[in-house]
């Protein structure tokens, strides 16, 4: 794997919120043997707040062409960013005109169609592969996992890279380091509620309160996602879910990449797993 | 009810013109869109196939003021399972920047609180390129609450328990009251002058 190399686009949230999430894929991919080189100067995306495609497509002209100037392909964590910077790519090749237009606002926006657009996830299964993961695993994660996907992985078709209602990846990630998938049927890629986290909470709590008991109640010892705004409303907010519906839930939530190093023999402080909200001993406790 | 006279030809056209809104036509009322929506659990009311229709018919006013117009998650399963590629989630974000233009002329009032969210947010894109948490959440509690003050004691009272938690864990701390900022700034700002619908 020593030619692999990516651009990595870390996104927002990288040095604050989602810091464990930054952590562990930058130590899986270096325990994979594949770099990454942070993008210089990147962006961000646009998020969902920015709901003109135009102005989405203008900035993340600007994070291509970045990659593109050093021939390499993008990597993100950030199933948001994935979607944003892979929707733009789609359209910017196509539309040439768009193209022009976006070229005519400043010389560093101009893009030509060069890179390609990677998701972890699917990077980690398709890039790199099962195969090539599996003969690095050093232990066993003996635990029940309910894998979250969220809505960017599977939807919209225009960048989905797996399936929009039974996505598979994760599982098979889960699969060859030793864990045990429990039947999680649709809530797999169903809204966690965060988009509305702010402005509508009681709707978001809501949502993220089905995919919490939903996981429980499938017997999960945890949830494993790949999204930071996952993260922040099924492990930050917690708590405040608890709170407000009165219920007590207490389930740790990993990004992959946490539970994918534990098995390739990384140490916990290394993938950040004293900083998830939830306490993560008991996981980490039962990697051997 | 439907009052004839009072409906909008035009309005269909509007949208079409909108980025996202190209789709608006092709929709054959099937309901696909409205049967997979997960927001029906919560609101059982929510029907974005009778918003699509009601956009072709020209109920211009009643599409526009309608709150659902604000809680679509853009989780994008209408999208995925539309037969017709309506891009539902795309079509509605069109609507909701007609709306919020009628609002900036005066002809709308929006109850809705994201709207002021999504500016605070992409203000901060515009002024540093990245997202500055205490920033967006400053300026979108200002707004919401009429005050500086006021935002800074409704923001304290509902994040208060969340910050701490966050700072235990290494989360947020001295680094995350000053924002990160790109060094070609003046791009930002000219990306948001020049591009979106409204700069045809």
């Amino acid at each position: 794997m020593s030619n692999l190399k990516y651009a990595y686009f870390p996104g927002c949230p990288s040095e604050s919120t989602a810091i464990d999430q930054d952590m562990s894929v930058k130590a899986v991919f270096e325990r994979l043997g594949v770099e990454l080189e942070e993008m210089e100067d990147w962006n961000c995306c646009g998020a969902s707040e920015v709901e003109d495609p135009e102005i989405v497509y203008a900035l993340n002209a600007r994070n291509l062409a970045i990659a593109e100037k050093k021939g390499l392909n993008i990597m993100t964590p950030c199933s948001i960013c994935y979607y944003n910077l892979q929707r733009s790519n789609k359209v910017l090749r196509e539309n040439e005109e768009l193209r022009k237009k976006i070229h005519s606002i400043d010389s560093s926006l101009t893009y030509n169609g060069g890179v390609e657009v990677k998701h972890v996830v699917d990077a980690l299964v398709n890039d790199i592969g099962i195969e090539e993961i599996s003969s690095k695993v050093q232990k066993k994660v003996n635990v029940k996992v309910a894998p979250y996907y969220g809505c960017y992985m599977g939807r919209p078709p225009l960048t989905a890279f797996d399936d929009p209602d039974a996505p598979i990846l994760m599982d098979r990630l889960i699969e060859v380091i030793g864990g045990e998938v429990v039947p999680f049927d649709y809530r797999k890629a169903k809204c966690c509620g965060g988009p509305l986290m702010m402005t509508v909470p009681d709707i978001a709590f809501k949502m993220a309160r089905d995919i919490l008991e939903g996981a429980k109640n499938a017997g999960a010892d945890c949830i494993v996602l790949a999204c930071p705004l996952c993260g922040m409303m099924l492990d930050a907010k917690q708590e405040d879910i608890e709170e407000a519906f009165g219920i007590k839930i207490g389930l740790p939530v990993l990004y992959i990449t946490q539970l994918l190093g534990l098995a390739l023999g990384i140490s916990p402080d290394k993938l950040g797993l004293n900083k998830n909200v939830v306490d993560t001993k008991a996981i980490v406790g039962r990697v051997v | 009810m439907i009052k004839t006279w009072e409906l909008d030809p035009n309005f269909k056209y509007e949208i079409l013109k909108e980025p996202g809104g190209e789709h608006l036509t092709a929709c054959f009322q099937c309901s696909t869109c409205t049967l997979g929506c997960p927001l029906t659990e919560i609101i059982p009311t929510y029907n974005p196939r009778r918003m699509i229709q009601m956009s072709l018919l020209g109920m211009r006013n009643e599409v526009l003021s309608n709150p659902d117009l604000w809680v679509c998650l853009i989780c994008q399963t209408c999208t995925a399972r539309c037969p017709q590629d309506v891009q539902i989630a795309d079509l509605l974000g069109a609507i909701r920047r007609i709306a919020e233009r009628e609002e900036e002329t005066g002809k709308l009032k929006i109850s809705s609180v994201r709207p002021s969210f999504d500016k605070a947010f992409m203000h901060q894109i515009q002024k540093y390129g990245r997202l500055y948490d205490m920033g967006l959440a400053m300026e979108y509690y200002k707004v919401k609450e009429g005050s500086f003050i006021k935002g800074m004691m409704a923001m304290s009272k509902d994040y208060k328990k969340f910050g701490m938690r966050m700072f235990k864990k290494g989360k947020m701390g001295v680094k995350s009251m000053f924002p990160e900022k790109v060094k070609d700034r003046e791009v930002m700002r000219k990306i948001f002058e020049r591009m979106g619908a409204e700069k045809k």
